[in-house]
């Protein structure tokens, strides 16, 4: 089974209830765990990862790039790059490389063949660990400035799927990256459900319902948790679009000082803090995933 | 003139700090603030504002005419995104969600008027006053929509167009080429990191890409005592950026957050972090009154 863990933005706690959550079903369940969040990955920081066991660099990312003794300076490219990434500096016609999509169009529109060419540069890594609670992880870095690649997710995932042939493993369990592009696409297509992290903040139910109508492309059925529970007593308006919506909500956990604590020490805060009361609403929610999501 | 506040990762309160600082920085100039982080803008929520003046974002996506069209292939060949599939006789297919309305392949098809202009939705912008005294530009992205930087492209130029004196962006979390997007042409990137392992490893990150594209950056350390600040100190020293503030941890902050009342405006002791934060900006840039 494919299973996603999803926010729509950041910051709500994914990363450390993904973490807390696979340090759980760890003796129970073999499965691969896949950090999604090319951009920012950092399920390996929270597990604790120290090295890397296999690292792949991934090349497939394109930038154009202008000769400038043969540009005639007559600035159609410029005109007709879709996204603006063609400036003029010091009279010379120069592709930013840090937003060319690589989609080539300067080059078709260039009346001086040869001046314009689109060329190979590195997106990004993919690298493994066997992490030290004995599950494997997968996981990917963006190169700084690269387009935010669905194809980084999609080839830690077809990594992640080939070990779970080789080690007979019975799970992936992917922690989405944040926001709703292509990462998040990437991640949650093809997977069998999805679990919603949000915390009782406007913003927050604004991104997890945005991150919804993503699972719900898919024809998926979603899960929430709902973190920070008791961090804005009055709003109930989380809880509401959940029932609505007729999203099971499988657990609730209350704001604790022993997560930020956790997360300087480098570890799932049930393990480091097994007696928080958030540990007790985590063990709570590992129960109802036993039960419901990987019986 | 343009500044940016970036933070490595999302929920480093990167939002609350943008719209405190651009309340504080209306006192020096004329301004408005562009929220590019276009898959989870929040910015609108923060300031109690609901999104106004909406504006779709279409591009481009091509149509065949199935009568003109001669089944050359050069379509689907040119296509970087491999969104035009072609049958075994040639017959070019659209796979709508991978393409990127670059219009590439209308540009190559030797057929006139075989690759029609067709159009496709992908988010929408806003132009939103707000009680504060300045205008608010947002960049949406369509939920299933895989493309951020058309819309962030778009959403800038729309707050560009508006020729204040200042445009303040607000980028969304990462260091993808969508951040950069937001980021280049700024005069000043402010930072927003957090003192934790994880703050610091993505902090790291934004450094980088603000060294490589040529613009000095300031770092504010927010939650601040949930950390190593002196390690933060470490890092911006290494990309020669300086830590202008750090912002404790602060139940008044939530709470204002909560209220839907900038903390800028409010009688508790972090504003008086904020309008600090603001007399640096004004200070780097030398202007405003
Ligand atoms: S490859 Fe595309 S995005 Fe890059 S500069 Fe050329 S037209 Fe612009
Ligand atoms: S289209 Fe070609 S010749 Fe014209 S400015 Fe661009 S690179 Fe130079
Ligand atoms: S517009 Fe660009 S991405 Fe879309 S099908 Fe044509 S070449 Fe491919
Ligand atoms: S390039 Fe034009 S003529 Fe050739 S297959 Fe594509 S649509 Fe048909």
């Amino acid at each position: 089974m494919q299973l996603v863990i999803a926010s729509g933005k950041g910051g709500v706690g994914k990363s450390t209830v993904t973490a807390s959550l696979l340090y759980l079903l760890k003796d129970e369940y073999r499965f691969v765990a896949v950090d999604a969040d090319a951009d920012a990955p950092n399920l390996d920081l929270l597990l604790g990862v120290e090295h890397w066991e296999e690292e792949r660099e991934l090349v497939g990312a394109k930038v154009a790039r202008i000769n400038t003794e043969s540009c005639i300076r007559c600035g159609i490219c410029q005109e007709r790059c879709p996204y603006d990434c063609i400036k003029v500096i010091d009279g010379d016609y120069v592709v930013s490389e840090l937003t060319c999509e690589g989609c080539n169009v300067c080059g078709l529109v260039c009346p001086v063949p040869g001046t314009i060419t689109l060329e190979e540069v590195r997106s990004g890594v993919v690298r493994k660990t066997t992490t030290r609670y004995g599950f494997p992880l997968i996981s990917a870095q963006l190169d700084v400035g690269r387009p935010n690649s669905g194809k980084l997710v999609t080839e830690e995932k077809e990594w992640a799927k080939k070990l779970m042939g080789e080690l007979g493993l019975k799970h992936m369990v992917v922690d989405s990256a944040a926001g709703i592009g292509c990462q998040v696409i990437a991640s949650i297509g093809g997977a069998d459900l999805t679990i919603l992290v949000a915390e009782p903040t406007p913003a927050s139910l604004s991104d997890v319902q945005r991150a919804y109508k993503v699972v719900q492309h898919f024809r998926q059925p979603a899960y929430l948790i709902i973190n920070k529970a008791d961090f804005n007593p009055g709003f109930m308006a989380l809880r509401e679009w959940a029932e609505a919506e007729g999203i099971p909500i499988l657990g609730e956990i209350p704001y604790d000082r022993a997560i930020p604590r956790s997360m300087s020490m480098l570890k799932p805060f049930v393990e480091a803090f097994p007696d928080s009361k958030a540990a007790d609403a985590m063990r709570e929610i590992a129960e109802r995933v036993r039960e419901e999501i990987l019986r | 003139m343009q500044i940016a506040v970036s933070g490595g990762k999302g929920g480093t309160g990167k939002s609350t700090i943008a719209i405190n600082l651009a309340i504080a920085l209306r006192e020096h100039y004329d301004l408005v603030l562009a929220d590019l982080d276009v898959e989870a803008p929040n910015d609108h929520l923060l300031l109690g504002v609901e999104l106004a003046n909406e504006e779709p974002v279409e591009l481009f996506m091509p149509r065949f005419d199935y009568q003109k069209c001669t089944r050359c292939r050069k379509c689907a060949e040119v296509c970087e995104e491999h969104a035009i599939i072609t049958m075994r006789d040639g017959t070019p297919f659209l796979m709508p969600n991978l393409c990127s309305g670059c219009a590439a392949c209308e540009i190559v098809c030797p057929v006139p008027g075989a690759i029609l202009p067709g159009k496709k939705l992908m988010g929408h912008t806003y132009l939103t006053e707000t009680p504060y005294g300045f205008p608010l530009v947002t960049g949406r992205l369509l939920e299933g929509e895989e493309r951020a930087m058309p819309i962030v492209s778009r959403a800038k130029k729309r707050a560009q167009g508006l020729e204040k004196e200042l445009l303040m962006v607000d980028t969304a979390a990462g260091t993808s080429n969508t951040v950069s997007k937001a980021l280049e042409d700024s005069r000043l990137i402010i930072a927003v990191t957090e003192p934790t392992p994880l703050g610091i490893h993505d902090g790291e990150l934004i450094l980088k890409l603000a060294k490589l594209m040529e613009v000095p950056a300031m770092v504010v350390v927010n939650r601040s005592d949930l950390g190593d600040v002196a390690k933060v100190r470490e890092i911006a020293e290494k990309y020669g950026a300086e830590v202008i503030a750090e912002i404790p941890y602060s139940e008044n902050i939530i709470r204002s957050y909560v209220e839907g009342k900038p903390i800028v405006l409010t009688d508790y002791p972090e504003a008086g972090l904020f309008r600090e934060i603001a007399s640096r900006v004004v200070e780097f840039l030398g202007g405003g009154e």
